[in-house]
């Protein structure tokens, strides 16, 4: 105990001797550490977000869309009009019919355009988009005032809308009372269109936290029933939509079902469409295993230039211990037992890597931390990066330090005391 | 051998060395060597380069082993020692003082002092104690926080003397001490080995060249080729 702390205090005044010499030794060890911090900073803010928007998303929604099947892509034929088939509501309806039990809700969403609502001099910039009910159940939109579409406004496509608080802002001087049962005028497709408002959601200002409030003309979403939408646009190809399955169904079961129904039901004749399914679980699933693997890669090549730090270390401990010669003939001639010989040198190489191993974790936490801030992600220092790099700096000065000190452990005291 | 009474410390008995053993070349250092230092003798060992001076220091401080022959030291059987006690048997039983001094270098005066001690597990407070203790000794406790490269070689050297009496050995070995300073400082060091032996009563061996510090000792000891050629007992001084 006594003689490791001794020898601690050694390395580190052999090191202070030759800084220079110490630092350029390091500087593997510093460049394979700071980058494998780096990168698992990165990393985990990355997927930290990307985690956060997923399951803002709903783990629990299953997406379904339209795809070109494989062996089609592999043909190289062209997709022509005539191949494409695509899905419509009724489709829809009969799915959630099928899997009542399964299915909590649809969300199918049509998008109209972009427009402004006028009222003399008064305005507010919306986008229009047509939604199913299941929409406002999936995308958890809350009602500040006011209720949802009835089936009957939807089955009639009535001009109701529901619109945000921003809207009312603008439009009625953020009295959400006084809007429910308004009319507004929204011009779309070059015709003028009166909708009475119905409910009031709370916006969600997405970039509030970045420091970036939304101005009087932010684009809110205004949403109308699908039917309303479709009535509109003329247009009810769907292309894809989102299920929300119930919390206890089996997520990957319900998409291959899904996808079943949809080829048994409808697409078995198309040789080049076929709709698949993919549930958020899997695909955050995927994501993470991905960026896993992205952080393996950048690990095997940190790895490599931790290596040649490493090798750097026993060269330059190689190095000291012939230049040190006589300092372990006379150790060994006051009575140092080869053990102590050679934890002195293990022990100065651990330290070198130590030392590099620290200033590699700060740099590569600035670095990451730098990096991950700039892509706005939340930024947190890579505790498993850290004990991670600890360890394995320590352990490349015990691997690569032990051959020299071994050697040094070893030398014949007096040909070491002899040594010029 | 003049005082039967006495402790023998040192017992060599038909010691020989062979270097290039089974080669052609094979070179017989050491012819048979028997020596017996008593406890508190002061003894010069002299003999031209060649002799087997360096190969006797080498065996007598546990650095090497002899080809054939016995060597008992402080009733240690130094030659059925491992090599693992040998370190031990240098750490307590030998102080060693170089002709080159080799204190530590980076490494200020108390602490080359105190690495003996270190090996031998002597606990951090009475390592400084003792330390401090045998500075004063060599009288260099005004010195103790300087770095070898800031003191002269009589001062290193009295800093070596001190580090060689660190664990309170059964023997001092010096191999030429005074070799490497001039005969100012030269005589500083004989004087304090004269004052170890005399005041503490240490057993001491001296190897040297110069027939004039050999004539302090109260027994000499001539090696020529490998063989004891004369003994002279009972000194000057």
């Amino acid at each position: 105990m006594m003689l490791l702390y001794e020898n601690f205090r050694l390395a580190l005044f052999s090191l202070k001797a030759n800084k220079m010499r110490s630092l350029l030794t390091m500087l593997g060890i510093i460049i394979g550490i700071s980058s494998v911090i780096a990168i698992m900073t990165v990393g985990d803010s990355l997927s930290g977000r990307l985690t956060d928007t997923m399951s803002g998303m709903g783990v629990n929604n299953i997406q379904v869309f339209l795809s070109t099947r494989p062996e089609f892509d592999e043909s190289g034929q062209r997709l022509t009009a005539d191949m494409i088939k695509y899905m419509d509501r009724d489709m829809i309806k009969e799915l959630c019919k099928r899997f009542e039990g399964e299915i909590k809700a649809a969300s199918l969403s049509i998008e109209v355009g972009g427009a402004q609502a006028k009222d003399d001099n008064l305005y507010a910039n919306v986008t229009v988009s047509g939604e199913s009910f299941g929409s406002f159940i999936l995308n958890d939109i809350k009602l500040l005032d006011g209720r949802y579409f009835t089936e009957a406004e939807t089955a009639s496509a009535s001009k109701v809308a529901i619109v945000s608080d921003k809207f009312v802002d603008n439009m009625f001087n953020g009295k959400t009372y006084d809007a429910l049962g308004q009319t507004v005028h929204v011009e779309l497709e070059n015709k003028s269109y009166n909708f009475t408002i119905v409910g009031v959601y709370e916006y969600v200002d997405q970039y509030a936290a970045m420091g970036v409030t939304a101005g009087k003309n932010v684009r809110t979403n205004m949403y109308i029933p699908i039917e309303t939408a479709v009535n509109i646009t003329h247009d009810d190809r769907i292309t894809y939509f989102n299920v929300m399955a119930y919390p206890e169904v089996d997520q990957n079961e319900l998409c291959e079902n899904i996808k079943a129904f949809f080829e048994r039901k409808y697409y078995s004749n198309n040789e080049a469409l076929y709709v698949e399914a993919f549930n958020m679980s899997s695909m955050l699933e995927e994501v993470t295993d991905l960026m896993n693997k992205l952080t393996l890669g950048i690990a095997v090549i940190a790895g490599i230039a931790l290596l040649v730090g490493g090798i750097g270390v026993m060269n330059i401990m190689l190095v000291s211990i012939t230049e040190r010669t006589r300092e372990i003939g006379t150790r060994k001639a006051l009575g140092a037992p080869n053990s102590s010989i050679r934890m002195q040198f293990i022990i100065e190489a651990i330290v070198i890597c130590l030392i590099g191993g620290l200033i590699g974790i700060i740099l590569g936490c600035a670095l990451g931390m730098t990096l991950a801030k700039l892509m706005q992600c939340p930024v947190q220092p890579s505790v498993r990066g850290i004990i991670i790099s600890i360890t394995f700096s320590m352990a490349i000065g015990l691997f690569f330090g032990y051959y020299p000190a071994n050697k040094a452990a070893k030398m014949d005291p007096i040909e070491a005391l002899r040594y010029e | 051998m003049e005082e039967q009474s006495r402790k023998p410390i040192i017992r060599l008995s038909g010691i020989t060395k062979n270097f290039f053993i089974g080669t052609p070349n094979e070179l017989r250092v050491l012819k048979g060597i028997d020596l017996t230092v008593y406890e508190g003798e002061f003894v010069a060992v002299v003999g031209a380069s060649g002799s087997g001076k360096s190969t006797l220091m080498n065996i007598i401080g546990a650095l090497d082993r002899p080809t054939s022959g016995e060597y008992m030291l402080d009733d240690v059987d130094v030659i059925a020692a491992r090599d693992g006690a040998l370190s031990g048997i240098r750490n307590k039983k030998i102080g060693f003082v170089f002709q080159t001094y080799n204190l530590i270098s980076k490494t200020n005066a108390i602490r080359n002092v105190e690495m003996p001690m270190l090996y031998a597990g002597v606990p951090r407070k009475e390592r400084n104690a003792r330390a401090e203790e045998l500075m004063e000794l060599v009288g260099m406790s005004d010195r103790t926080k300087h770095l070898p490269e800031e003191l002269s070689g009589g001062q290193k050297q009295r800093v070596a003397i001190a580090r060689a009496m660190a664990n309170d050995p059964a023997i001092i070995l010096a191999d030429e001490p005074t070799g490497a300073l001039d005969s100012h400082t030269g005589r500083l060091v004989m004087d304090i080995f004269h004052k170890l032996h005399k005041e503490q009563g240490k057993t001491i061996i001296l190897i040297t060249h110069s027939p004039e510090l050999a004539e302090e000792t109260e027994r000499l000891i001539t090696l020529k080729d490998g063989e004891i050629v004369g003994e002279r007992a009972g000194g000057a001084r």
